[in-house]
């Protein structure tokens, strides 16, 4: 099959450098949508995408374009998400590829998360096709973006593309670039059919539909076929392209971009990056890059009200059928109640699948602390992976504990600097080196651990910097750290939904805070209640809740015994819905508040 | 500590009777009571309906041991009509209550009543003084000046009612510690038989409530639990010993009426919202003067949240309504009262206040609150009806 006329491509950028325009400008110009037909910004599918202006979910699309030599040229062009917590996710969707282009903001330069998809689509082997977007604001830089592509990037300035996505400038260049600069399907002469999973989601009436790009080989509906990394065999139902909306076809060929239909049941079955091959003639060897992704942050989830629990369930479970990176087992907690444990692939995976719930489903939920998975090294005993405080095994049987690090990209106006190094070295981060970006701009590479990032880092960065500042991330490795389980007691009970692992150096300070708040926020008792933080058995800060002063009715005669006992009744009853700590009875907004300002 | 009237001494069991009179001149800020401005012939109807009311009741053989007419304000009655709601109460043979309160506001004590109410055999007045100041007279909505106060006072005394009592009211907005003392000393100074200090309370429905909504006045915990300490300090110091949480008497004043609701006695309400407890049930009529009438007049009576007074309510109710008596509730008497009643886990709620420095359990099993306890009745009652609650749902 020619594959000669075939290009596969996807945009990356840094949020809001406007990925999306342009990609809706592309499906213009080649007619693949009628402007008619055209919503702004027709990729991004989610109401929460459209308003954080990324794209978490990819939708592949294929367009027919006629090139200035005359040939219509199959394109095939791949949208992926844009942060750091989907890599893996965006890794794939770039190994569907052979090329990227890789959007600048004119006025913004060259981001953080420039940088990190940049390395990324070159670890893929991608050519990179440079367009410097939003040319037309007044406040656009050409000068500064070109000499960051080539400080950077190691970009020749003069591949750069001058480009507009919302007027229209550059669009055929960037069409020509992709037909003339990204090289046609690659791998196609391997001796078996491969294809790749690289996003798969949930259809109530179809089932799974995984968007696959085959490298060798071909795909049709009746196939009998078989994922390499489980040797799960299964039929193909149906296969068909995007245009943008699914079109079924008879079959995909080397070099195509589509949708399979697979007879499977849940998304877990097919995992992003696994090998679609024959199952009576399969491929020796699977496509690179496939990995099994594991959630690097957990945090609980429950319902503010306790009867929105089965809503929960069903939210977290719709979720998980076209988002297999999210886990979620049910658990308890004294503080909370019924919930779930969740574990997301990081931070913005984490708010994401919260304000889902919120918005998609209704239901008013609230999280714990959001924890990393610990390493804990027992004397004599394997070691065990630990994302929940409460989990902590004893304190004397552990060796050691070791917590996930990163390395960050953070980007600044270089009059911050201080404050910033000052903030890493604060959250326990080490600056490794510093680039000089242009005049007024610093690139900081930091290990810091990925601990210290959960809570405010990014709110702290965004706040020193008064908004100039950026960050990205890539996972780095294991580190033993001097780390302890802090536990929150009141009235000498541990509060779980407080338990936190914490570095020792830090837990007087955060153990006192957390008192004072909680002191604060439980209402006056009629008991005296110390609020305590403590490592182990040691009590390292404490308060006391304010003492009940005064709680009794003035007049109370025969006339006003069944009012009074109605009145109590109540209080009883309003009691019964707090939560018990022991004997102390806390109202369930008591934590809720304190979990919403500390987060 | 106070000499506590016995009240079984006798073999006739109490029986309280109390008439609510639901007439007022005009509503005062604080007043969550059942009252309303008389119209045409509504007090005519009124006694009517109490006539009509006290014949419903199947009294038996049964005497009021105490009376007790409160409002609204029964002094808005004419003298007349004070007697014939007197013939009310007296219609019930056996002779007189042996104590028999009636509520006045300063405003409305007059010769002729007194005299009525005299020859009635009324042997306790209760008047409404709320403050001697002028200012928070006039803040509270109240009708009255000291001068009315004073002239009332010397009338009741001089018509020589065995016992007296005056009502203030503390904690009120822009009233600070010292106002406060001044009014106290200035009631000690006249020397009433008893005292009710009141801390000011926001009722729903009151036109304080909705100031207190509004954002015109503010609610301050400290400035009350302050104002309660000392009050029942200094009222100690000068002879008048507390017997309930508001309540203070010289010796041999105190009010047994009310002794008799807070030991969970039995007693009998007629007219509009007025409560009763008695053969069995607790229930109160309509507050409402239309609604009543028409309940009376189809021969019902006491039927809004109406409850069978069953063994456990009536323990759990001597113990939080008890427990605000100074005296206590003695607990071995109770539980021989009632040993239908879940006593462990009630004990055991008790010991932990005992704990927590909120109660003291004396050898004889007689459970008093201390001041600190107190302070947080309500919230003690809460916590012994859990324990009533916790036992009732084991027992199958």
């Amino acid at each position: 099959m020619d594959t000669t006329l075939t290009r596969n491509f996807c945009i990356i950028a840094h949020v809001d450098h406007g990925k999306t325009t342009l990609s809706d400008r592309l499906l213009e110009y080649t007619h693949t949508v009628s402007q008619r037909e055209m919503t702004a910004q027709h990729l991004d599918a989610m109401d929460l995408e459209r308003e954080r202006g990324i794209t978490i979910k990819m939708h592949p699309v294929a367009m027919v374009y006629r090139a200035a030599d005359g040939k219509r040229y199959k394109l095939n062009l791949t949208d992926t998400p844009g942060h750091v917590d989907f890599s893996y996710e965006v890794s794939r969707s770039l190994a569907a590829c052979e090329g990227a282009l890789l959007l600048i903001d004119a006025a913004q330069g060259v981001e953080a998360q420039t940088v990190a998809n940049a390395h990324l689509a070159f670890a893929q082997g991608l050519k990179i096709i440079p367009v410097i977007n939003k040319i037309d604001l007044p406040s656009a830089n050409l000068e500064l973006c070109m000499r960051q592509l080539e400080d950077i990037l190691t970009i020749p300035a003069e591949e750069a593309i001058l480009a507009s996505g919302k007027s229209g400038i550059g669009i055929a260049e960037i069409l020509e670039a992709v037909v003339k600069r990204i090289p046609p399907p690659r791998w196609t002469d391997y001796p078996a059919t491969r294809v790749l999973v690289f996003d798969s989601k949930y259809d109530s009436y179809r089932g799974v539909i995984s968007y696959a790009r085959v490298f060798s080989g071909t795909i049709k509906a009746g196939d009998m076929i078989m994922l390499m990394s489980s040797g799960q065999k299964s039929e193909v139902k149906e296969v068909g392209a995007f245009h943008p909306a699914m079109a079924k076809g008879k079959e995909l060929g080397p070099g195509d971009v589509g949708y399979i239909v697979i007879n499977i049941k849940s998304t877990e079955d097919i995992k992003i990056g696994d090998t679609i091959t024959h199952a009576n003639r399969p491929a020796k060897e699977m496509l690179p890059g496939y990995k099994d992704v594991h959630p690097m942050v957990f945090c609980g989830l429950y319902p503010l009200e306790a009867s929105d629990y089965e809503k929960l369930k069903v939210a977290l479970g719709k979720l998980r059928l076209n988002d297999s990176a999210l886990v979620y087992q049910a658990e308890t907690s004294v503080a909370l109640g019924f919930g779930f444990r969740c574990g997301f692939l990081g931070l913005l995976h984490m708010e994401i699948v919260q304000e889902r719930i919120r918005r998609e489903y209704g239901i008013e939920i609230i999280s714990t602390y959001p924890s990393v998975v610990y390493r804990v090294k027992q004397h004599g005993a394997a070691s065990v992976e630990v994302d929940n405080p409460v989990n902590m095994p004893d304190p004397a049987t552990i060796e050691e504990i070791q917590e996930p690090t990163i390395r960050a990209s953070i980007h600044i106006p270089n009059t911050y600097l201080g404050d910033m190094l000052n903030l890493v070295m604060e959250k326990r981060g080490v600056c490794e080196h510093t680039d000089t970006l242009d005049a007024t701009r610093v690139m900081l590479t930091c290990l810091l651990p990925l601990n210290e990032i959960l809570v405010d880092f990014n709110d702290r960065l965004k706040s020193i910097t008064r908004g100039y500042g950026s960050m990205d991330y890539e996972l780095g490795d294991y580190r033993a750290s001097d780390l302890v389980k802090m536990d929150i007691l009141v009235n000498g009970d541990p509060v779980d939904a407080f338990a936190s692992i914490v570095h020792r150096s830090k837990a007087e300070t955060q153990g006192r805070a957390l008192c004072e708040k909680l002191a604060e926020i439980i209402p006056p008792q009629m008991f005296k209640i110390a609020v305590q933080a403590a490592i182990g058995a040691k009590v390292i800060a404490r308060d006391n809740v304010r003492e009940m002063r005064k709680d009794v009715t003035a007049k109370c005669y025969g006339g006003d015994i069944t009012r009074k006992r109605k009145l109590l009744d109540k209080q009883k009853e309003g009691k019964k819905k707090m939560k018990q700590i022991g004997r102390v009875s806390i109202p369930p907004d008591a934590f809720i508040q304190v979990l919403k300002t500390n987060h | 500590m106070v000499e506590l009237p016995s009240g079984q001494a006798k073999a006739e069991p109490p029986l309280g009777v109390y008439f609510h009179v639901p007439f007022c001149a005009s509503t005062c800020d604080f007043c969550a009571f059942y009252q309303t401005v008389p119209k045409g012939n509504a007090v005519a109807r009124y006694l009517e309906g109490m006539e009509a009311e006290a014949s419903l009741v199947e009294w038996g053989a049964r005497r009021a041991t105490t009376a007790f007419w409160g409002g609204g304000t029964p002094g808005l009655l004419q003298p007349a009509q004070l007697l014939r709601l007197g013939a009310v109460m007296l219609a019930r043979d056996g002779g007189r209550p042996d104590e028999w309160t009636v509520e006045l506001a300063p405003a409305t004590v007059s010769p002729n009543r007194i005299a009525v109410l005299r020859e009635l055999g009324v042997t306790r007045v209760s008047m409404g003084v709320q403050s001697f100041q002028p200012a928070l007279l006039e803040a509270l909505g109240r009708r009255h000046t000291p001068a009315q106060i004073y002239r009332a006072y010397d009338l009741l005394r001089a018509a020589d009612f065995p016992s007296v009592n005056l009502d203030l009211i503390f904690a009120l907005p822009g009233q600070d510690e010292e106002a406060w003392r001044a009014d106290l000393a200035e009631a000690v100074r006249l020397r009433p038989d008893h005292l009710s200090t009141y801390c000011l309370t926001f009722e729903e429905d009151t036109a304080l409530w909705i100031k207190l909504s509004q954002g015109r006045v503010r609610l301050d915990v400290e400035k009350e639990a302050v104002f309660y300490e000392r009050t029942w300090d200094y009222l100690e110091a000068a002879g008048y010993a507390q017997y309930e949480i508001s309540n203070f008497a010289r010796s041999g004043h105190i009010c047994r009426h009310n002794l008799n609701t807070w030991r969970m006695e039995e007693w009998i309400g007629l007219g509009p919202s007025a409560a009763s407890q008695f053969g069995g049930w607790r229930g109160a009529n309509p507050p409402d003067l239309s609604l009543w009438h028409e309940q009376i007049a189809s021969g019902r009576r006491a039927q809004n949240d109406r409850v069978r007074l069953t063994p456990e309510l009536l323990a759990a109710d001597s113990i939080i309504f008890g427990l605000r008596m100074n005296a206590g509730v003695n607990v071995p008497a109770l539980q021989a009262c009632y040993p239908a009643a879940p006593w462990t886990e009630a004990v055991s709620c008790l010991r932990r206040l005992e704990d927590e420095g909120l109660l003291l359990l004396e050898s004889g099993g007689q459970a008093r609150l201390t001041k600190r306890g107190r302070l947080v009745a309500d919230a003690v009652g809460v916590e012994m009806l859990e324990a009533f609650a916790a036992t009732a749902r084991d027992i199958p």
